[in-house]
């Protein structure tokens, strides 16, 4: 019946070594990515900074956060048609939205219309959660906002992780996570809370969530190690959710006790000056936050106070 | 109906039921689906919960009810399958052997697909051997010696073995296999074997996930498994006849049931195929006596009887030979299963010592009931989405072998997460809820600091992670502002942190994320635990 002649066993393992053989040389080849993307933030675009602010009863998150984007000219601005825009979010915990351990999903869902009326092709949300992924995306509602926007929500794992070359002071070769670096469009979408070491968890310091390897010991030089960070991820848009913030335990809290109401958003495109403007909202100068002071001499960005394009809405 | 109809119909019920086994154990897992409405969680009323019934074999399996009833008094949850189970075998016979049991059916086709033996070695593998009363011996072992407190039944149930098997070593080795060409392929610099790499850790995530996952004793569990599948090269279905407890609980139960083997001694020509594939050992042929509690009704001898001298029909519930369980195999069953329990708390564990490295999950019944009922199944290790939960070696002792041990250098236990409670089949693990978790708070031990090790005491440096990770509100790690002695004579001024015992649940975060690994700065005993009265620390 069967007269082709059938390969055996020593002949399969033959073709086998032979395919695995040409696979390795394929993969010996190592490269250092650099950030191929020419940023906004870091060339000579106007500064501006925004204050959104949420004045009445019962308003919506949605409405203040596209409000805040047509202060300074609408998404258009960052996103053109057709980029792969990449949303960094804080989402690392798997604690419920009303925590405040992690970005408004209201805002997200915002901001991810936005990109997606500005005529993104593809909308990513990224982050490499503390939690197990899985729980936090369902927990923090993230998933919910991927799955009613068809966003893409990209499960952290070692092989999305590269090593790349920082360039820090401090830190020079770190795994990085993929596609927070390779999208056309950076969004950083914080939540602002408190921090046992670094003071606060504003923008900046949400890329060590963008950061995989050994990043637990970054604490032990957690400001040099921040602005390396934000230095090489440099967003186009930093937008931080003060909607709701944690003002003790941070920065896992766990409790609706540790969270104090306020109604603000921040959008700015200088990661300095956005942060320092948060900072404020803890009743902290931001000279006396390590990483915003150093962000400043290291020139990230200047100071809130020094930018003068500072604009208020409010709904 | 043709008997060729009724074989067939075993074939679609062995592999309806034996794919209805593996979707459960994949699917037992937080789902795949991340969208649920979390407006739900916010109010606490809905849990993160399993979408699947993954416990519906334990359920349907009346060895672990049993063992559960005498053991624990616990009529576990859904036993009304395992009644039905027992109800068809005291009318049918053995048909949960032949037509359900998902291990027999992997036996079954390991046995037939590529014979080890054929011919007259098959026919000589076929005969009613004395080690078919192993089984029995292993039965009372294990009534026995859960009727004294001690329920290891689990260990060679089918249903628990079979689903230890693949979702501790089968599944999580060939995950690590699979995760490994992924990150090969991603690290290569082409192109497309990276999207082919993305692409398929996409589609295959729903069965392995994305991570590589460990069991502690994954080798020895896989190694078993191996073992006994291989122990069919030697007689067919070896571990039906031979070892399998369940098999002998319903062989027992089969005593009079009205379905039989009906023989036409005259009809018989001796040509011995009946012997050939009878899978049981059960003397199908005209002239031996039918071993009524050794048939796994399988059907093959009435199938495959040229001359039809054999047939099952519905008669007569007595005439048949009774169960020979063997003197001996009872007498040894009955003395093994008094003296292991007590064998087993020789090692004080229950009574006077307790081992800091046994840490049980949230909700772990207190360790005397705990061993009534763990079937050592693994379900709740595969649930756990932190792969913290594994099957333990030694830190349980004797008794808690297989039981499931949080090992917080390898997970952490999710502060909100309470899925290995409403997993276990048994409720070994009660199934509370996270509200009663947090609020309780129902500690599974405490972490203490050890300073030499620790960047802050040992004047290395600041650090904080295992503050900033500490999941309680507020945080039961806290700090006190001092300078100490750095390297070289210097003075450090750092934050110094320090463990509040009675904010502390045990749940090793901080363990898990310290910097320092494999046995780091902060670490975790069961001391504190609330389900221990004696382990307690604090007035």
């Amino acid at each position: 019946m069967n007269t082709e002649k059938q390969l055996t066993r020593r002949e399969s393992i033959k073709k086998l070594l032979r395919i695995w053989s040409g696979l390795s040389l394929g993969g010996t080849a190592v490269l250092s990515l650099q950030r191929p993307r020419p940023s906004l933030a870091a060339g000579d675009a106007p500064k501006f900074l925004v204050d959104g602010v949420g004045r009445t009863e019962g308003y919506s998150v949605n409405a203040l956060t596209r409000k805040i984007f047509e202060a300074v000219g609408g998404m258009g601005k960052f996103v053109s048609k057709g980029d792969v825009v990449a949303i960094k979010p804080n989402i690392s915990w798997a604690r419920a939205p009303h925590l405040a351990a992690t970005t408004n999903p209201e805002v997200l869902e915002a901001v991810i219309e936005l990109c997606q009326e500005a005529g993104a092709k593809k909308v990513r949300i990224v982050d490499h959660t503390i939690h197990g992924a899985k729980r936090c995306f369902a927990v923090t509602g993230a998933g919910m906002v991927a799955k009613n926007t068809g966003a893409d929500l990209v499960h952290p794992r070692s092989s999305l992780m590269r090593d790349m070359k920082l360039g820090g002071n401090r830190l020079d070769v770190w795994p990085v996570f993929k596609p927070v670096v390779e999208a056309d469009t950076l969004i950083n979408l914080p939540v602002a809370k408190v921090h046992g070491l670094s003071g606060l968890t504003l923008g900046m310091k949400n890329w060590i969530g963008a950061v995989g390897g050994r990043r637990n010991a970054l604490h032990q030089d957690i400001h040099q190690t921040i602005v390396d960070l934000e230095h090489f991820f440099k967003p186009d848009i930093i937008l931080i959710d003060a909607t709701r913030v944690m003002i003790r335990n941070g920065p896992s809290g766990g409790s609706t006790a540790d969270v104090a109401i306020m109604n603000r958003l921040i959008l700015s495109n200088d990661p300095v000056a956005a942060d320092a403007r948060a900072a404020r909202l803890f009743d902290k100068k931001p000279e006396r936050i390590g990483f915003i002071q150093l962000g400043q001499k290291q020139g990230l960005g200047v100071y809130d106070t020094a930018i003068s394009r500072h604009l208020e809405v409010a709904v | 109906m043709k008997i060729r109809h009724l074989v067939w119909l075993r074939r679609c019920s062995q592999a309806f039921f034996l794919l209805l086994f593996l979707f459960l154990v994949v699917e037992s897992r937080l789902p795949q689906d991340y969208y649920l409405d979390y407006t739900q969680l916010i109010s606490g009323e809905k849990e993160l919960r399993l979408e699947q019934p993954v416990t519906f074999f334990f359920q349907a399996d009346p060895l672990v009810w049993i063992t559960s009833l005498i053991s624990g008094h616990v009529l576990i949850k859904g036993f009304g399958w395992s009644l039905a189970v027992l109800i068809l075998t005291l009318v049918f016979g053995r048909v949960f052997c032949g037509f359900i049991c998902p291990l027999g059916t992997l036996h079954h086709l390991v046995s037939y697909f590529r014979p080890a033996l054929t011919g007259r070695r098959l026919i000589k593998a076929n005969q009613k051997t004395n080690s078919r009363k192993i089984k029995y011996f292993i039965l009372i072992l294990l009534l026995v010696s859960a009727l004294f407190g001690l329920n290891f039944s689990g260990i060679l149930d089918p249903i628990a073995f079979f689903y230890r098997s693949l979702a501790l070593a089968v599944l999580p080795g060939a995950g690590i296999g699979i995760k490994e060409i992924f990150d090969f392929l991603a690290r290569t610099d082409i192109k497309v074997l990276n999207y082919l790499s993305y692409t398929a850790e996409v589609l295959v995530s729903p069965v392995f996930g994305y991570g590589y996952q460990a069991f502690k004793t994954g080798w020895l569990i896989g190694t078993i498994f191996l073992l006994i599948l291989f122990l069919n090269r030697i007689r067919p279905r070896f571990w039906c006849r031979t070892l399998c407890p369940l098999g002998a609980l319903l062989g027992i139960f089969s005593r009079f049931s009205i379905l039989g083997l009906s023989k036409k001694t005259d009809l018989c020509t001796q040509c011995d195929r009946c012997k050939k594939v009878c899978a049981g050992a059960a003397g199908p042929i005209p002239g031996d006596a039918w071993q009524k509690s050794e048939c796994l009704m399988c059907l093959n001898c009435h199938n495959t009887c040229p001359e039809d001298a054999v047939a099952f029909k519905l008669r007569s519930p007595f005439g048949d030979a009774g169960t020979d369980m063997g003197r001996r195999a009872v007498l040894g069953g009955l003395t093994a299963g008094v003296a292991l329990p007590f064998f087993s708390r020789l090692d004080g564990q229950i009574h006077t010592v307790s081992s800091p490295n046994l840490i049980r999950p949230p909700g772990a019944l207190p360790e005397r009931v705990f061993l009534t009922l763990c079937q050592r199944c693994g379900l709740c290790m595969k649930a756990c989405p932190t792969n913290v939960i594994n099957p333990a070696l030694t830190e349980g002792g004797l008794a808690g072998f297989w039981t499931p041990n949080l090992i917080m250098i390898q997970g952490y236990c999710e502060y909100t997460c309470t899925l290995c409670g409403s997993v276990c089949p048994t409720g070994a693990i009660a199934d509370i809820s996270a509200r009663e978790k947090i609020e309780e708070p129902v500690r599974i031990g405490s972490a203490y600091f050890d300073r030499g090790r620790c960047l802050p005491w040992s004047g290395n440096g600041p650090c904080i992670v295992c503050e900033e990770h500490c999941p309680t509100s507020p945080k039961a790690i806290y700090f006190y502002e001092d300078t100490v002695r750095g390297p070289a004579g210097t003075r450090v001024r750092v934050k110094l942190p320090q463990v509040d015992l009675k904010k502390c649940v045990g749940c090793g975060i901080c363990e898990n994320k310290c910097i320092v690994k494999g046995r780091p700065a902060i670490r975790v005993i069961a001391a504190g635990e609330s389900r221990s009265v004696r382990n307690q620390i604090l007035l």
